[in-house]
């Protein structure tokens, strides 16, 4: 019992940084969401010891470990939208997979380009 | 009676989300993907028992509320490997950002030349990152939410199936940069596949994943402005 109030308390104060996010992007008209400047935050007072991550990690892991759960809701819409895989499905595909393949290269040869240039007898 | 479907839609989520999850656990098969099949699961018992889509909004509001903490909670990977994070931190960043960028900026040329609607271009651009910062893009720029869950995770799939052989294919043989490929192409489902190539790989592709959708969501106003102007 005593662990599960420490994860909803935690998992309060997590929502708190997405409320600070979201006012901070509201205040400075900044077109972001309010959970990435939330996580922005968080980092940064994790690494100015602002935050101890006893205080939060607990909560954090509990969610991180469900979060594919939280995927779940949005994509029952779905059912709402068949009519567009029906229609364009085949462009869909040549889009999605053009575009993974191109990220997929550019990602990896740059980090490998830039890992050999820097440490070269490095693992 | 409201509080009585509110329970049922979340009590129907939780349990198509654990038949799905343990499915994937026994089989671990990419194409097994547990949110494509707890939300076909929840669509398919909406039908049958013939619940209208409606119904089962306010139970997702309440569901997706957390979604909120728990992208916040991606600080908490991102501060534990800080010290690999400024180790490699001109091969992640470049490597991230310019990842991201050939995401966004492909896909949608890549529609744009295949004549999809606005729409459903909007809901493409964030298909390299995972959901929760994919929604928001969509939320504050337009487009559907289900439409960018479903183009994410077919993005994923992709990814965790070929995202490996096309890497050793084209000569990325570094794990570290192999790692960061798949976080950054292909989100959550590619750091799975990442860590069954090694501990080295998914870390730094958890962390990808992470830094891209942070880049896809401060790039998104910029680019969409540059590339669908309206």
């Amino acid at each position: 019992m005593h662990r599960v109030l420490k994860v909803i308390a935690q998992i309060g104060l997590l929502s708190l940084f997405v409320w600070l996010g979201g006012r901070f992007a509201s205040l400075t008209r900044l077109p972001l969401p309010g959970n990435v400047v939330g996580l922005i935050f968080l980092y940064l007072a994790l690494r100015s010891g602002l935050v101890k991550l006893e205080l939060i990690q607990e909560g954090a892991d509990f969610l991180l470990r469900h979060l594919v759960f939280f995927f779940i809701p949005a994509a029952v819409d779905l059912m709402n939208w068949g009519g567009v895989f029906y229609q364009y499905g085949f462009r869909l595909a040549l889009a999605i997979a053009g575009s993974t393949l191109l990220t997929f290269v550019v990602s990896g040869h740059v980090g490998q380009w830039l890992r050999r240039r820097n440490q070269p007898c490095a693992s | 009676m409201r509080l009585v479907i509110m329970g049922f839609g979340i009590g129907l989520t939780l349990g198509a989300y654990f038949l799905a999850k343990s499915l994937y656990m026994k089989y671990r098969h990419p194409l097994l993907n547990v949110v494509l099949l707890g939300a076909t699961l929840v669509a398919a018992a909406l039908l049958l028992l013939k619940i209208p889509y409606q119904a089962y909004v306010p139970a997702r509001s309440l569901m997706m509320s957390l979604l909120g903490p728990a992208t916040v909670g991606l600080a908490v990977p991102l501060y534990r490997n800080r010290d690999l994070l400024s180790r490699h931190a001109p091969a992640i960043l470049a490597g991230v950002g310019l990842g991201t960028l050939t995401s966004v900026v492909s896909v949608a040329w890549l529609a744009a030349f295949v004549a999809l609607p606005r729409e459903v271009v909007l809901s493409l651009l964030p298909k390299s990152v995972t959901i929760p910062f994919a929604l928001e893009v969509v939320r504050l720029h337009g487009g559907s939410q289900a439409l960018a869950s479903a183009f994410v995770v077919a993005t994923g799939t992709l990814g965790s199936v070929f995202g490996g052989a096309l890497l050793t294919r084209v000569g990325v043989q570094d794990p570290i940069a192999r790692g960061l490929a798949m976080g950054t192409g292909s989100h959550g489902q590619g750091t799975a596949m990442a860590f069954l190539e090694g501990p080295q790989q998914g870390t730094m592709a958890g962390l990808a994943m992470t830094l891209s959708g942070i880049t896809t969501t401060l790039l998104a106003p910029l680019l969409i402005r540059l590339l669908l102007k309206a």
